[in-house]
């Protein structure tokens, strides 16, 4: 999705971040981190904004160097998000994320659109999170997917192709019968 | 598709030539000073892009193209619709290619 709005623009009128929620980095995963993460996509693109940098300098001074807080980070990002024409944010596997962290992280996403209602919000994630989102946003588009047997026959061709450990047991009739199998398991999905 | 594992790294039709500095900005090939690049880490130890990174290359040509034509799509894009219209879902058990839309 973030290669596809990066195609459809060109221009430079339009920055995208992007991120990755991920059962096996959900420790990490902390809401600062990821809006962290998300400023730091759109304020790498150029030079740093000067309140980032003061941000910085005023919290290496204190305690030896902490964290940005939450509040700090969502300042900074409304600047970015402010000084760019339009923003796309796209997060995938919204259900990986960890569940007490997803209420202030919707709450965030909703609260940058509030203040900017320009920017444009990507989420994927399984069908059960699709509450949780309606809960913070009116008018969610919703778009069902579910496997795409073109898809799927192209990606087997492909890999079938590539196959190293080919022997000569492979004919035809053998490739024929596992993509039958295969797209017959995922037509249950 | 669940075969986000695979070890065979394929990159076939990633038509991506014409993304520019709005994928450099992304895939983090910009020169940093070391300055900068602490700043960078303090704003967040996540790399998103180093995953971005490894879906773009795995990626099939061609697959989920279908999404970029719905009207669901085109209007979030559009963004006429201001606030009420700034959130599109993607929805879909495990494994049906949702990280994979291109």
């Amino acid at each position: 999705m973030i290669d596809s709005l990066c195609d459809q623009v060109g221009d430079g009128d339009i920055a995208i971040a992007g991120l990755y929620c991920d059962f096996l980095a959900q420790q990490e995963q902390t809401i600062t981190n990821i809006m962290g993460a998300i400023l730091k996509q759109l304020v790498g693109r150029g030079d740093i904004p000067i309140d980032v940098r003061k941000a910085f300098q005023k919290a290496k001074r204190e305690f030896g160097g902490r964290g940005p807080l939450l509040e700090d980070l969502m300042r900074m990002l409304r600047m970015a998000i402010s000084s760019s024409p339009q923003v796309s944010i796209c997060i995938d596997a919204l259900d990986e994320c960890l569940p007490k962290h997803l209420p202030k992280l919707l709450e965030s996403l909703r609260d940058i659109v509030q203040k900017s209602p320009r920017t444009r919000i990507f989420l994927t994630g399984r069908p059960h999170v699709r509450g949780a989102i309606q809960r913070y946003f009116t008018g969610v588009a919703v778009i069902s997917i579910s496997p795409n047997m073109d898809d799927i026959r192209s990606y087997l061709d492909m890999r079938l192709d590539q196959d190293e450990d080919q022997d000569e047991a492979m004919d035809n009739d053998l490739r024929a019968d596992i993509l039958r199998t295969i797209l017959d398991k995922m037509s249950d999905m | 598709m669940a075969q986000t594992t695979h070890t065979h790294s394929v990159n076939i039709g990633d038509n991506n030539d014409g993304c520019g500095n709005i994928t450099g900005s992304f895939n983090n090939i910009f020169n940093l000073s070391d300055g900068d690049a602490q700043i960078m880490r303090w704003l967040s130890p996540l790399e998103p892009q180093n995953r971005h990174q490894s879906v773009r290359t795995d990626r099939l040509g061609g697959v989920g193209d279908w999404l970029l034509e719905t009207r669901e799509f085109r209007e979030w894009r559009g963004g006429e619709g201001g606030a009420n219209k700034a959130v599109l879902f993607c929805s879909g058990n495990p494994g049906v290619g949702k990280t994979y839309l291109k």
